[in-house]
């Protein structure tokens, strides 16, 4: 369900006079939401406040009352939950609301979805309400009904919008110049082309274009992350109250931390002292943060105390965490998510200029030499399955240290040996005496393969130390300690 | 290696200020890390970036197509963190450094031959404005003055361990000459331990005599 013009509908916003609310995103001052006269003379949401008081002059600009809207919007809140339960807001003005049950018991999703705009509308008109199997296409539903949509097949429905759908801007460009306009257009081409030239945005992406919300993919934890304050004198001011707020986000914050995981969705349940208790959940397309769920808490607080939904004072406060997944990655809550996100969008940037090979991640496997025990992948790709065993003895494997530099390919070195033992190593021009080696390190070498026996030594020189392969008698340097 | 030093004394006879942790990386610092392969510094700067704190991923620049994660796993950069960007081209490598200091905090740096000062100084200016944690480590020459807060040279390696064809390599020591301002604007040598499970510790520090006297 989602009402476009909800942050308008306050009491000092003009009904006959261009008006638009300006809120803030990244510290800057951004349009959020524009009245029919402020949108015919040009104002869009996400204009800068500047440049939409330069189109409409005469308009009033009007800053976020996030409590305010939150607590109207509750009183519409209440309206779905007496007919469904479980709603969960996403903002003021947008909420969704799962109707698997209700469908069977009102017998399909249209008779749901009429009961529920109908007894909306009786209480705020206005509101538009989409359908479909999930929230991203249910979301984008709603914005195009007039005043209803039920989606029957979300794939087809998605293919037909514009690639803007996806709230990725660098993405959204790059897939335009690409000659990728529609979701349809993304969604039909090959997930894994899309993952190695975009890396994890243009995954999740394809996966919402394609009809797949957000995959939850189980995780180990414990039952019960909730956590709850319990107040022995009930808090009646709503300072006590926003202080609470922070405390308790910053309470679930730090048992959460603890097991790496992060919400996007968070229930939050108040009990009055009369007895009364209440609960909502919020969720979030983004994992939620200490400061977005304290926000978010603070928020809800405000409109039950303000429209007497806790008679008597909170006497009891819990955040229950839901949804702790992010399509199988799981930032811990004391990592900084937009640093993540920044410095995937750099690495993204840095493979647009060299190439889709140049960046490269690695985990450890088993192996003998240092070469085999590193597996690598393209940078947002999936690993492939290790070849080697990390868990396997490897007789013969080169002990660590581990030299920093392996080139690619073994160079060729010259070495002098008298009576089996190396005395000089030809680098560059130059001779060195081998002050000391160790080793060596036999391999049999894989002989259906024709690959003979070699033998790993550690030479040591005043220039530093080198491991060197020897096979058949010609040495080779395959890895410098540096 | 660079040659000898002259006029080193030990530290206690110089009343010199120098920092408890010479070696930490700081946000906004560019470490300059000069020396021949095998002279131990690329363990000593993924060392240095070993220390950034957890959330943020460590690239490593690698010019040849040489350097090895196994290294940098040891010191303690955990591998989910760490990304490798191979790029030996040095028309291309401004462009994909000043990208990734758009967005990455810790970066290892290789510089290819045939970059010119300027576009270093761009860089290192670009990481200060930013915040960067920026190691350079020429794969030949020396940085140009001035742009490193820090600059490392490697003097001496010496190994332990390994016997004449019996133990294996153990621990080394560094013996390195730090200049800049990271080195309270003296020329600096200090004696670095590396048991190779371990990030690099600093296990003496010895001072040349002040810049303009010493000899490097």
């Amino acid at each position: 369900m989602w009402f476009p013009d909800w942050l308008l509908r306050r009491p000092d916003a003009p009904p006959d006079r261009a008006a638009f609310v300006v809120g803030t995103r990244d510290g800057r001052p951004l349009v959020a939401a524009a009245n029919a006269q402020a949108r015919e003379a040009g104002v869009k949401a996400g204009m800068a406040r500047r440049t939409a008081e330069a189109l409409c002059p005469s308009g009033l600009s009007l800053g976020r009352d996030p409590a305010g809207e939150t607590r109207r919007f509750e009183l519409v809140l209440d309206v779905i939950e007496d007919l469904v339960p479980r709603v969960e807001v996403v903002e003021p003005g947008l909420a969704f609301v799962p109707i698997d049950g209700a469908t069977r018991y009102f017998g399909g999703e249209k008779a749901v979805v009429d009961r529920v705009a109908g007894a909306v509308n009786r209480l705020e008109a206005g509101g538009r309400f989409g359908a479909a199997g999930g929230p991203f296409a249910a979301y984008w539903a709603a914005r195009s009904a007039d005043p209803m949509l039920i989606v029957e097949d979300d794939r087809a429905f998605l293919a037909e919008l514009d690639i803007s759908a996806l709230a990725a801007d660098e993405l959204i460009a790059t897939f335009r110049w690409l000659g990728v306009t529609t979701l349809g257009e993304l969604a039909a081409l090959p997930r894994g082309a899309v993952a190695s030239r975009f890396g994890a945005p243009g995954l999740e992406a394809h996966r919402l274009a394609s009809g797949e919300d957000r995959v939850v993919v189980p995780r180990r934890i414990p039952a019960d992350l909730a956590a709850e304050l319990i107040f022995e004198e009930p808090l009646l001011l709503l300072e006590q109250v926003g202080f609470a707020a922070r405390r308790l986000a910053g309470l679930l914050i730090d048992q959460m931390d603890q097991h790496r995981v992060a919400p996007h969705r968070v229930e939050v349940e108040a009990e009055a002292a009369e007895g009364i208790t209440q609960s909502r959940v919020w969720r979030s397309a983004e994992p939620l943060d200490d400061r977005a769920l304290a926000e978010r808490v603070w928020w809800q607080l405000r409109a039950w105390t303000e429209t007497g939904g806790v008679p008597g004072g909170l006497a009891r406060l819990k955040l229950s965490p839901a949804d702790l997944s992010d399509e199988g990655y799981q930032p811990g809550l004391f990592e900084a998510t937009t640093e993540r996100i920044e410095a995937d969008r750099a690495l993204e940037r840095t493979r647009t200029i060299l190439g889709p090979d140049s960046v490269l991640v690695a985990r450890p496997q088993g192996g003998r030499d240092p070469a085999e025990r590193v597996q690598w992948t393209r940078w947002g790709e999936e690993f492939p399955e290790p070849t080697r065993s990390l868990g396997s003895p490897w007789p013969g494997k080169v002990p660590e240290p581990s030299p920093s530099l392996v080139p690619p390919h073994p160079q060729h070195l010259d070495v002098e040996w008298e009576a089996g033992i190396p005395t000089r190593v030809r680098l560059a021009s130059r001779w060195e005496p081998v002050v000391a080696w160790a080793g060596p390190w036999r391999r049999l070498g894989r002989w259906w393969a024709e690959e003979g026996p070699s033998d790993f030594y550690q030479v040591v020189t005043s220039a530093g130390a080198m491991l060197c392969r020897v096979t058949d008698g010609r040495a080779s340097v395959v890895g410098v300690y540096d | 290696m660079s040659g000898g030093m002259a006029a080193v004394v030990k530290m206690s006879d110089v009343p010199v200020p120098v920092a408890t942790d010479l070696l930490a990386s700081r946000p906004g610092r560019v470490i300059g890390l000069e020396g021949p392969a095998g002279s131990g510094l690329t363990r000593v700067g993924f060392s240095m970036l070993a220390g950034t704190p957890n959330p943020y991923r460590v690239v490593v620049v690698d010019v040849r197509g040489w350097l090895c994660p196994l290294a940098a796993w040891e010191v303690g950069i955990d591998p989910g963190r760490l990304a490798v960007v191979r790029c030996g081209d040095p028309a291309r490598w401004p462009r994909a450094v000043a990208a990734l200091l758009d967005g990455v905090k810790a970066i290892y740096a290789e510089v290819p031959r045939g970059i010119r000062d300027v576009v270093l100084r761009r860089l290192g200016a670009k990481a200060r404005a930013r915040e960067v944690t920026v190691i350079l480590r020429p794969v030949e020459g020396r940085l140009p003055s001035g742009l490193a807060y820090l600059r490392v040279r490697a003097d001496q390696v010496v190994w332990a361990g390994a016997g004449r064809g019996h133990g294996r390599l153990g621990c080394r020591t560094l013996v390195l000459e730090l200049s800049g301002k990271g080195a309270a604007g003296r020329r600096m040598v200090v004696e670095v331990e590396d048991d190779g499970a371990h990030p690099v510790r600093v296990v003496s520090r010895l001072v040349a005599s002040q810049t303009g006297r010493a000899a490097g």
